[in-house]
């Protein structure tokens, strides 16, 4: 088949030396932020863009991609072992994984959720190889309005399913948009909002609005409330030979399976992310399990399951991303950022303009996936001591690396007073409830959405019915109210995950 | 500042924000030559969607329904906002902007770093000035010269050929 000759010359790519070292570098980097608190695959991408000026493409994307997939396994460490677990994706995990560690059997859990990623991942990684091309042929034929009803389903879903509150979630997409609105127009070129300032004038660098937002705006919001005391850690006990037992085997796999087929599918449609996978796997889980009364206590299986679903669906999430140049979370809005920045057009020609990139890229993932097997088990040790690094100190260094990201983008001093004032909203969206999401996909995919809207009302010459009138916008945006209904429904349920 | 009042003020930030595009996108100048939709009908959507939502907000708070501060691994969601410690940050963020040009990568990093760990709490001691000296000319070693991103080294380390 003449896919499968374009991934083996992707791996032929992809398992060049300099590049499997930009791999391990980034399954190590991706790891390591996903372990320590504050700090998330979208955070760390974004401040490495600049990389992006002296990288070639393909490493810095295989990098990117190393710090995606690595950012998903530290995160469940993190909830396992660490006593104060945090309310993220990872919120399943901590329920039943940190009950096990707590039980002792704490390195069952860290080897359910290694292994069951790895299964995850590597056959999600092998949809996307199968998916991904068939798609992008596809989307070659979608019209400037398909695409519009298709980032709009993407504001509203990021917008309306992420975080404890939608109207605060569109309140968040739109100061995003109008963050992407500030500057010189593209098509006419008229300054928008850009106040008389020369430095608004090509607009605000998505890098800061990301940096300030995860970096400095996290780390202003939690240095207010800190939690002062000791950082207190369950052991992990016993050789990772023996951390799974036979019993411990028999009641995994399947839920491996099942998350990986309920994860890769959620991932692909832009449904809120991997959360929604995560409570969909627990569930299921829980209603299929013989052992219901461990739910809770520390079941196996309701680490397993949602742990692999929330890998699969991390590559599901590629799909949109290289067929269609749709991000559906965060982390993909900046690697379309770091694509844009090397003059490629994100879009379903990416995979045949660019398909030696795209083809390296995919083998990469095959790869990382190999290497955090290998990486995460043994070196266990060294995560447990990465989390105890004293937070005065994490929360310093994070920032000090956001000046760096800030800084580096454009070497403008006017740049780190952006970054202040995004870091200063991005705070008070913390403080208040907002979510963070909807603000970058908003600022970083409302051009392109503008883009497309213009591209439309020029082709129907004004007619705004024409954007609600192809078969395919019509099939977008009914599935965008079937998607909403089950998501709001799902959230509700989710919400209290004890009550699954 | 009540927490509430701060929830009201940023809730209403946003409608106004949304306020002013409305107000602002009619005065976006449309090229005659421009076909098609002009460069302000966008903008027109955004500031209502945010004006919209804004409100939304205001409207909820007021029947109680109060946003969820974040939770988090390293916050404990019991103890009050320290605003003296924001201000702090702040003040060292507005520092280290202002330095970078005068004195380089290397000395700005190390001042933005060891004020903010003592202001999280690490020990006052020359230990942690040292880790932030680490830190700073490990990026600078690091982005700047193996990877050649032009970070000024500043006065400095100017004559060390480091860059």
């Amino acid at each position: 088949m003449d896919n499968l000759s374009l991934l083996l010359d992707g791996f032929a790519q992809a398992l060049q030396p300099q590049y499997l070292i930009w791999a391990f570098i980034g399954v190590l980097v991706g790891t390591a932020v996903g372990v320590l608190p504050g700090i998330g695959p979208a955070m760390s991408i974004a401040l490495l863009l600049p990389l992006t000026y002296t990288l070639d493409p393909t490493a810095a994307l295989i990098t990117f991609a190393g710090i995606y997939y690595g950012g998903m396994y530290g995160g469940s460490t993190t909830s396992i072992l660490l006593n104060t677990p945090g309310e993220s994706a990872s919120v399943v995990t901590a329920l039943e994984g940190h009950r096990m560690a707590l039980a002792g059997r704490g390195a069952a859990a860290l080897a359910t959720t290694a292994i069951g990623s790895f299964v995850a991942g590597t056959i999600a990684t092998i949809g996307l190889t199968f998916l991904a091309p068939t798609l992008s042929q596809w989307a070659v034929t979608l019209r400037p309005s398909d695409y519009f009803a298709l980032m709009v389903i993407a504001f509203i879903t990021v917008g309306a399913l992420l975080g404890g509150s939608p109207i605060r979630g569109m309140a968040a997409l739109g100061l995003g948009l109008f963050v992407g609105v500030i500057g010189t127009e593209g098509t006419s070129g008229q300054q928008r909002f850009t106040l008389g300032i020369p430095e608004l004038g090509d607009g605000i660098d998505v890098v800061l609005v990301a940096v300030g937002l995860f970096a400095v705006g996290e780390s202003l919001y939690v240095a207010s409330r800190l939690r002062k005391g000791p950082i207190s850690i369950v052991p992990v006990t016993g050789s990772f030979r023996t951390w799974m037992s036979r019993e411990d085997f028999r009641r995994s796999w399947r839920p491996w399976l099942r998350g990986t087929v309920i994860g890769f599918p959620i991932g692909t449609i832009p449904a809120g992310g991997a959360d929604v996978a995560t409570f969909l796997s627990y569930g299921a889980e829980r209603k299929l399990s013989k052992h219901k009364e461990e739910f809770g206590q520390g079941a196996i299986e309701g680490v397993a399951g949602p742990e692999s679903a929330n890998n699969a669906a991390a590559a599901g999430v590629l799909v949109p991303l290289l067929t269609l140049g749709l991000p559906t979370t965060a982390t993909a809005a900046i690697m379309i950022t770091a694509l844009q920045s090397y003059g490629f057009r994100p879009g379903p020609q990416l995979m045949t303009s660019q398909s030696g990139l795209v083809w390296a890229l995919i083998a990469s993932l095959y790869i990382g996936n190999i290497m955090l097997l290998v990486l995460n088990l043994p070196l266990i040790g060294v995560w447990v001591k990465v989390l105890q690094v004293p937070r005065a100190y994490l929360y310093a260094g994070i920032l000090l690396f956001a000046g760096f990201g800030a800084y580096a983008t454009n070497f403008l001093v006017a740049d780190v007073a952006i970054l202040l004032l995004i870091g200063l909203i991005g705070f008070g969206m913390r403080l208040y409830g907002y979510p963070i999401a909807p603000l970058v996909i908003g600022a970083i995919l409302g051009p392109m959405a503008e883009q497309q809207l213009r591209k439309s009302m020029l082709i129907s010459q004004g007619d705004p019915t024409y954007l609600v009138t192809s078969p395919f916008a019509i099939a977008a945006y009914l599935s965008l109210i079937g998607i909403l209904i089950l998501g709001l429904w799902l959230r509700r349920r989710g919400g209290a995950p004890d009550e699954l | 500042m009540t927490a509430r009042a701060g929830e009201y003020g940023f809730a209403a930030a946003f409608a106004a924000l949304g306020a002013a595009v409305l107000a602002g996108a009619g005065s976006i100048p449309r090229p005659s030559a421009v076909s098609g939709i002009g460069p302000q009908v966008f903008p027109y959507i955004v500031g209502a969607v945010l004006l919209v939502s804004g409100l939304g907000v205001l409207a909820g708070i007021s029947r109680g329904h109060a946003g969820a501060a974040e939770a988090g691994e390293d916050v404990d969601a019991e103890e009050s906002v320290h605003w003296s410690v924001i201000i702090r940050l702040v003040l060292l963020i507005a520092a280290f902007g202002l330095l970078i040009g005068p004195t380089g990568w290397p000395v700005a990093a190390t001042v933005l770093f060891v004020g903010a760990a003592w202001t999280l709490g690490a020990p006052r001691s020359w230990p942690s000035v040292l880790i932030g000296v680490v830190m700073a000319m490990a990026v600078q070693l690091v982005f700047g010269s193996a990877l050649g991103l032009s970070l000024p080294p500043g006065p400095l380390l100017e004559w060390t050929g480091i860059g």
